[in-house]
């Protein structure tokens, strides 16, 4: 070994780091028979006890106790943070679902309840029980002294109404193109939820309160089924 | 925890993944001490230190995914992440201070075995010099200093923090030694990096 080879890797020799264990006693070999290489050797030595011994104290040196505690309550909030979105997320789903549904099914509901209750009222057994007025067939408006129709059927089939009462004009339920389906029709009064006004384009008064009934006439054609509708005020 | 500080450190952050409260402390426990001594050694500053200590667990708590295990141990990702956090203040704020007082008063060195006048200074003075001298170091010499002689890391592993190859490590530690040599010298020994490549010194 050279003084050239021995100063690339003197460091090495006094820190015991070469990779060739025979090159480091090649190395110190060399120092013993090298007078500059033995004044380096030296030098490296004393540098690295100084260094360990600067190295030793700073052993004791550690971060403050409070980035421990502020590091710790860092990660429990992300914990926290990390299941917390996915309830979060599921429960306004959910939520979001339920209210859809809940107005979708209320909806199909109330329309399903005035439809049945307009047009089958005598096939519901949880439908108000009509409060039938099996009157004969219908006569004209005009022949009942003291009351105010708003109008006339098709067919010019009117319900006799008692005084002080108002209706509405009979509104279609079916198109009936066959005359004779309206000669044995029967004028039945019933009671409906005041809601189903709205199914029929008609206003509801502002004092209406929910489960308030409206009464209407309903005309039964002969084959039984509804054909027109007016409401009774 | 007393099996916690029996498992490896990858285990351990795998552990933190799945919220282990108790893994992620005894992580910290285990490598707080090496980073902010590395940053402290690195500059000076114990507010430093603690700063980047703290960043360096933050960034593990946020994103404790980027981590490797072909690329080096965990404790050399997290030296490469205080590294490049203490860098980046350095650059920001040049005015850092030296060791404070705290690691003066507490050394208990070992006798020195020389009593060369050069050498023969007080032992707190010696370690003063030793930390200004690093200090003064130009950072690339200074890491490779402060990670394979102060912290005793091997090559590889200063490699990997640094970012590196194993001979841009050793050469770089060559350097910063014989710089650190001059600087203890007080400029009296000015030629002793020369010295190194004068061919008439060649006895043998």
């Amino acid at each position: 070994m050279n003084c050239k080879d021995f100063e690339i890797m003197v460091h090495e020799i006094v820190s015991g780091r070469a990779a060739d264990k025979t090159k480091q006693l090649e190395g110190l070999e060399h120092a013993g028979h090298c007078l500059w290489c033995a004044l380096r050797l030296d030098e490296e030595s004393k540098l690295t006890e100084s260094l360990q011994a600067f190295a030793r104290t700073l052993n004791v040196q550690r971060a403050p106790a409070r980035v421990e505690e502020a590091l710790v309550q860092a990660f429990r909030e992300r914990s926290g943070q990390a299941a917390a979105p996915l309830l979060g997320l599921a429960g306004k789903r959910l939520w979001r679902r339920l209210s859809w549904g809940l107005a979708f099914a209320a909806t199909v509901a109330a329309t399903w309840i005035v439809i049945v209750h307009a047009l089958h009222p005598h096939r519901s057994s949880s439908a108000p029980q009509p409060q039938v007025a099996r009157n004969a067939p219908p006569a004209s408006p005009e022949s009942s002294p003291g009351k105010r129709a708003l109008g006339s059927a098709p067919g010019q089939i009117a319900g006799q109404v008692n005084a002080g009462e108002v209706t509405t004009d009979f509104i279609p339920l079916r198109t009936c193109d066959d005359s004779e389906c309206m000669e044995e029709a029967m004028l039945v009064r019933v009671a409906l939820p005041a809601d189903a006004l709205l199914s029929f384009g008609l206003p509801i008064n502002n004092d209406w309160v929910a489960g308030q009934s409206v009464e209407a006439d309903v005309v039964i054609a002969s084959d039984g089924i509804p054909s027109a509708i007016r409401f009774v005020n | 925890m007393a099996e916690l500080t029996e498992i490896r450190d990858e285990q351990l952050l795998k552990m933190m993944q799945g919220g282990d409260e108790g893994a992620f402390t005894t992580l910290y426990r285990r490598r707080q001490g090496g980073i902010y001594r590395f940053v402290l050694e690195m500059s000076g500053s114990p507010a430093l230190a603690e700063d980047v200590t703290q960043e360096v667990f933050m960034a593990l708590i946020r994103d404790n995914r980027g981590y490797d295990p072909s690329r080096g141990s965990l404790l050399a990702y997290l030296l490469g992440m205080a590294r490049h956090y203490a860098l980046r203040l350095l650059k920001r704020d040049r005015t850092y201070v030296s060791i404070e007082e705290g690691s003066r008063d507490d050394g208990k060195l070992a006798p020195h075995s020389s009593e060369d006048p050069y050498w023969a200074i007080s032992r707190q003075q010696s370690i003063q010099a030793v930390q200004q001298a690093v200090l003064s170091l130009p950072e690339h010499y200074r890491e490779a200093v402060v990670l394979c002689d102060l912290n005793e890391m091997s090559y590889e592993d200063a490699a990997s923090v640094v970012g590196c190859s194993v001979g841009t490590v050793r050469s770089r530690l060559h350097r910063g030694r014989a710089l650190l040599i001059q600087k203890l010298a007080g400029g009296k020994k000015a030629e002793a990096g020369s010295k190194a490549i004068d061919p008439s010194r060649c006895l043998a």
